[in-house]
């Protein structure tokens, strides 16, 4: 059994073993340390290890069907070990976050998530990335329903619309990844192997036009589970109402993948499509929705969950800029800022968790005056949020000075395209996200407390893995160059460069 | 003379008489009656049917047979449907079909 | 390749304080008293250090590695030149002298050592934007100041005055950092992916910039403001200017560090910088030497009304940086539009290098001054210091003096090379400027006096002010050091190794000495006759006291622009957005079902009824169409 088959089935295992009688906390932390630990181990291995030609480090394969032809194959290059790094980093801090006083049910669906979250980002076969995807997102629905903030009628109602919303996404990326599989199976044999497509899709790539509609069918596809505008209405009440630890692992990891799956199924196989004139165009004007209207929505929101759920949609907007921008630079920029955001809003829904444990409220008008009472939440509420800000210095900054940046590389040039203008109007959201995130900070930790309205810190030991989220935060800020410099030959030069063709 | 029509006719009316009771009358007893007509109808069918089609100047018995079979089974089937109607009248204190909507989706 | 021997010294100088922070941040409750003492010590080991650079060769190390990405790399590197170690030598000498006046200052401060710790990240952070070789680096540093200058302004953060001025600041400054990128990202493109400060001039100098320059003038002029706008929100010009006063909400001695001397002077040092991207275009050039005069004019008028002693300071920093924003803007109009050489060292520099001394030394007076008073900071609230605080009131006034352009002292020098720039410029924005630098001259002279005059002399007219005694000694050692650097700093060798800027006399222009020299007569003397001996103010001008209502009037766009668009957009996102994707489908499919649902009643009579209308259809289709198919 390779590392990477462990990575993934550990905690899927340790889920069933909280659910037939298994110490829950001891059991979850424990695999999530591990998992840490293996991650670690295989950043440390991926500079050293033989990797295929596809671009992939450990690769295995196990036949499940002969035709069509479908395996259980893992392997990671750069992209996806990032993927991994983040999954596990933010389940470790979910994990550890869940008081004691709560049900196994949130250790066993926090696992599920990660579980499934590490095979969506570590299979390289089309069928097990979407069923591993589908499997992370059971738990999300359970939990907002059963055990959601708010009363029971609005977790149901809110449960049933992300339900909803995601199911009628997956379907629409289901007929995607369909056509995907029928276009470019080779030899009259439908295959669902990631590299069996990719070589078919060198070989004999689509006609442009044609790439584009396979993209734009995956791209809402896709989108929809990354709350691409003008599908996005379930994802702020979705984590404003959502468990703690599922709001971290679900905002935080289980949403990237819908950018990964772009980036990994749509890109490579379709590496045009994106210059295809009107495609760009109609991302590029998606994208501005995610940034300027919910920028402004966010604006308008009076309490910090909601704060903090409708940044995150808006964040997308950049990634998605990365995506759009389709060069190397800003392919790597959207990378970095994928794992960044994960980080950083895991971060901050997890202080917000304890924000509203401790006090009970989360309207920012009743707050204030914390900054005196818990230093230390305040800084690391502080990191959080210039992360999400994009000070630089912290992650964020770094992947989206690299998105800008990669925007604009037609080098020479003094005309500004359609893409540069959406740079300039998301520059803009820049400001707006500093707007709210200041109000939100000035509302909570400046001023004074009123009565009965206020919290010390927690123990050091209650604190380690969000303190060790800021450092990741800060050392990623610091040295975007550790990360980068991960990436030795991966899925992103691939893409630009079948792209150049 | 009378013709097979004649007789299609008489067991067409019959069955149409029988359906549209059916469907529009509320009483379950009535309806009950009213699908016994209905099988009157279609025995009555079969027995016109077999009475003009002689093989060697007989009637064709195997139909007549099969009516027999019809007016046994009916018959258990009274007995079966009755014991229904009596358990239903027992649950819902009432004969009209609509207070029967246990098929609603 | 990284030169060992030239890139360690400015490696120490720039991490230094970034480590102490660090230190302090996680070390604060094991180490409680020594992170003050490491904070000071620090900011004295970086004074050394860019002592010791300023006898260094100019050099462009390569300090430490950022993004590399394929050919495109952003590296932290240093640009060491005149400039950037004259300014580094400014910017260490006073936050030196800045940090031991803290010590007294806010000795009895609960949360001293949170300030210490922000000073720190400020020094590093300045560090980084002196040194910076490249503009993305710059930009990132210039993010940074913004953060320690929200720390520090929002130090006593409990105070909701303090906690607005903090987060007004670092959003105006996100306004202007939104241009900054956009000409960033604008230079990059157009100089293929290069963007630091050498690789700029030689393109600008004969490279595809200078083609651009040539050819796409409004592309050029937008990038020039692009970048401008940066340096509107740090350095504080109108409109973005109206930060600078609120900061005053900040512990005074990071006025003095941050809001008079340093990092508000960055958006000069940073347009100096970028100096050939404002030549490459007459319009931006003329745009911002009017912006400049605007703001300087605008300013002076403002601090003629002031009661607050910090806020007079203030209005007097939004003034002169006005100044040698226009004599950027003046210098780039000469270079670019008559073909002019520039001469060694810039105008701009070299008012920004004398005034860095005299504000800070003012500053700090004005915070001796208020911790004397018991944390007073309304100027009729005081009276007669001269008595009770001689060191003060001596170094006080060697400031006020220098800052007023009296011959002999450092304002004058430098004030007198901006208005003679002015005068030279023979285009038309010209003449009109050299007005307004005359008129705000004569502002600054009248507002100075005013302060000075109701501060030190006449009757205490509190019970504070008359029990005031001198500041302790750590408070008046930085005083007087920075009274002799103002004094000393005009001096040629000294202007010279710190600037590259000779003091010139405009013995050439003798108008514009003569107007000089006027300007500060009738200021002084209107000052004193209407403010000796009163005990309120004679004049009552409610236009400049309240700040030509700027602050009401960004109140009303950003509630019915920001706020009012936001609840706007946020009812039609639930409307249109949510109301489209989400609920219109749910509607319809919500009809279907209860159209589909009339048919499963549940009674079975209507269940029967469709089994023969069914059986109908079916037996109709059998007979009558089928057959009919085949034909």
């Amino acid at each position: 059994m390779s590392l990477l088959e462990i990575i993934i089935l550990l905690p899927l295992i340790a889920a069933l073993a909280i659910w037939l009688g298994a110490p829950a906390r001891t059991t979850s932390v424990g695999v999530s340390v591990l998992n840490l630990i293996m991650v670690l181990g295989l950043l440390f291995q991926f500079k050293s290890a033989s990797v295929g030609k596809s671009g992939f480090a450990f690769e295995s394969a196990r036949t499940v069907l002969e035709n069509p032809s479908i395996s259980f194959g893992v392997g990671a290059d750069g992209v996806a070990l990032i993927m991994a790094l983040l999954t596990v980093l933010v389940a470790f801090a979910a994990v550890w976050q869940i008081s004691d006083d709560k049900p196994g049910i949130y250790h066993i669906a926090s696992q599920l998530i990660a579980g499934g979250a590490l095979g969506a980002f570590l299979c390289t076969d089309v069928f097990f990335i979407y069923a591993f995807h589908e499997l992370a997102l059971i738990p999300t629905f359970l939990m907002i329903a059963l055990h959601g903030h708010g009363d029971a009628e609005n977790c149901r109602s809110v449960a049933w619309k992300t339900t909803i919303y995601l199911g009628a996404g997956s379907l629409v990326l289901l007929a995607g990844l369909a056509w995907v599989v029928l276009e470019f199976s080779g030899g009259g044999q439908l295959t669902f192997d990631l590299n069996a497509l990719r070589a078919q899709a060198a070989t004999s790539p689509l006609p442009a036009d044609k790439q584009a509609q396979i993209f734009l069918v995956l791209l809402i596809g896709f989108g929809t589970l990354v709350s691409l505008f003008p599908f996005h209405s379930w994802a702020a009440p979705a984590y404003a109402t959502a468990p703690t630890p599922v709001a971290m692992l679900h905002s935080g990891v289980l949403k990237k993948f819908g950018l990964y799956g772009l980036l990994r199924i749509a890109m490579p196989l379709l590496p045009q499509a994106i210059h295809v004139a009107w495609l760009q165009e109609a991302l590029l004007f998606m994208l501005l929705g995610n940034v300027l209207v919910i920028g402004l929505v966010t604006i308008n929101q009076k309490r910090l969950d909601d704060v903090l759920a409708n940044s995150s949609v808006m964040h997308m907007g950049y990634i998605f800029l990365g995506l759009a921008a389709g060069t190397e630079i800003a392919l790597r920029g959207a990378v970095m800022l994928m794992f960044a955001h994960g980080i950083s809003i895991a971060l901050l829904f997890a202080l917000a968790g304890r924000l509203r444990s401790q006090i009970g409220t989360l309207e920012l008008n009743k707050l204030g005056g914390l900054g005196a009472h818990a230093p230390a939440f305040t800084i690391l509420f502080a990191f959080g949020a210039f992360a999400s800000i994009g000070l630089p210095g912290l992650a964020n900054f770094a992947g989206e000075v690299m998105i800008f940046v990669g925007s604009f590389t037609n080098f020479g040039s003094a005309q500004f395209t359609s893409l540069q203008w959406t740079v300039v109007l998301a520059l803009w959201g820049v400001v707006m996200s500093a707007v709210y995130m200041l109000r939100a900070y000035r509302h909570i930790f400046h001023g004074t407390a009123s009565a009965g309205l206020f919290m010390t810190d927690s123990s050091l030991s209650q604190r380690f893995p969000l303190v060790l989220l800021a450092a990741a935060l800060l050392i990623v800020g610091c040295c975007p160059w550790l990360l980068l410099g991960l990436i030795k030959s991966d899925l992103v030069a691939g893409i630009s460069a079948a792209a150049a063709h | 003379m009378i013709t097979l029509n004649h007789y299609l006719i008489v067991s067409g009316i019959l069955f149409a008489l029988g359906f549209a009771g059916v469907i529009a009358r509320r009483n379950i007893i009535i309806i009950y009656m009213c699908l016994e007509m209905m099988l009157s109808a279609a025995n009555l069918t079969l027995v016109a049917f077999s009475r003009f089609n002689l093989v060697d100047g007989l009637p064709d018995y195997t139909a007549q047979a099969l009516v027999f079979f019809t007016i046994t089974v009916a018959a258990a089937e009274v007995a079966v449907g009755l014991a229904i109607i009596v358990a239903l009248f027992r649950s819902k204190q009432s004969v009209d079909v609509e207070a029967v909507t246990k098929l609603q989706g | 390749m990284p030169d060992q021997e030239t890139s360690s010294l400015p490696t120490l100088l720039l991490l230094l304080p970034l480590l102490t922070a660090l230190v302090i941040l996680l070390g604060n409750k094991v180490l409680k008293g020594a992170s003050v003492a490491l904070s000071v010590f620090s900011a004295a080991v970086c004074f050394i250090i860019s002592f010791i650079l300023l006898g260094t060769q100019d050099s462009s190390p390569i300090l430490l590695p950022f993004l590399e990405v394929g050919k495109f790399r952003i590296a932290i590197d240093a640009l060491i030149d005149q400039q950037s170690r004259g300014m580094m030598f400014i910017v260490t000498s006073i936050g030196l002298l800045v940090h031991l006046f803290s010590l007294g200052y806010m000795k009895e401060d609960e949360a001293r050592v949170r300030f210490f710790g922000s000073l720190s990240l400020f020094m590093f952070s300045m560090t980084g934007i002196v040194l910076a070789g490249n503009l993305v680096m710059m930009f990132i540093f210039w993010e940074l100041v913004g953060l320690s200058s929200y720390l520090l302004i929002g130090h006593w953060f409990e105070k909701p005055s303090a906690a607005e001025a903090s987060k007004k600041a670092f959003l105006t400054n996100r306004i202007g950092d939104f241009g900054f990128m956009i000409g960033i990202l604008m230079l990059f493109m157009a100089n293929h992916g290069d963007v630091s400060f050498l690789g700029l001039k030689s393109s600008f100098a004969e490279g595809p910039l200078h083609e651009i320059a040539k050819s796409n003038t409004t592309f050029m002029m937008l990038a020039a403001l692009g970048i401008f706008m940066g340096a509107v929100g740090k350095s504080a010009q109108f409109p973005l200017h109206v930060w600078l006063p609120d900061a005053m909400e900040g512990p005074t001695p990071v006025s003095a560090l941050i809001h008079a001397a340093t990092m508000v002077a960055a958006g000069v040092f940073m347009l100096v910088r970028c100096s050939f991207v404002i030549e490459a275009s007459l319009s931006a050039a003329t745009i911002i030497a009017w912006i400049g005069g605007l703001t300087a004019l605008m300013a002076a008028l403002m601090a003629t009304q002031q009661n607050d002693i910090k806020r007079v300071l203030a209005y007097s920093t939004l003034s002169q940086l006005g100044y040698m924003v226009m004599a950027v803007g003046l210098l780039a109009i000469q270079v670019s539009g008559e073909h002019h050489e520039a001469g060694p060292g810039h105008p701009a520099m070299f008012h920004l290098y004398t005034h860095a001394f005299f504000k800070a030394m003012l500053f700090l007076g004005s915070g001796a001054i208020i911790y004397a008073c018991h944390h007073e900071q309304d100027i009729w609230k005081m009276g007669g210091l001269m008595k009770h605080m001689p060191v003060t009131f001596a170094t006080f006034a060697i400031g006020t003096a220098a800052l007023m352009g009296v011959p002999g002292l450092s304002g004058f020098f430098s004030k007198e090379a901006i208005l003679g720039l002015a005068f030279e410029v023979k285009n038309p924005s010209g003449s009109p400027l050299f007005w307004v630098g005359v008129g705000t001259a004569m502002l600054t002279a009248f507002y100075m006096t005013r302060m000075f005059v109701v501060t030190f002399f006449g009757k205490p007219r509190t019970e504070n002010a008359h029990h005031a005694v001198e500041a302790p000694i750590i408070m008046i050692f930085p005083l007087a050091v920075l009274a002799l650097l103002t004094l000393i700093s005009p001096i040629g060798p000294v202007a010279r190794l710190l600037q590259a800027m000779e003091p010139k006399h405009a013995e050439n222009h003798p108008t514009v000495m003569i107007a000089s020299i006027a300007a500060l007569i009738v200021g002084v003397g209107a000052g004193i006759f209407l403010y000796r001996g009163k005990d309120k103010d004679p004049l009552n001008i409610k236009l400049f006291a309240n700040k030509f209502y700027f602050d009401e009037i960004y109140a009303v766009i950003v509630q019915v622009c920001q706020d009012g668009l936001a609840w706007f957009v946020t009812g039609l996102e639930r409307l249109f957005v949510d109301g489209l994707v989400a609920r219109l489908p749910a509607f319809i499919a919500t009809r279907l079902g209860s159209a589909a649902r009339v048919l499963t009643g549940g009674q079975l009579q209507s269940y029967t009824f469709l089994l023969g209308a069914g059986v109908l259809i079916v037996i109709y289709l059998v007979i009558f169409v089928l057959p009919h198919l085949g034909h």
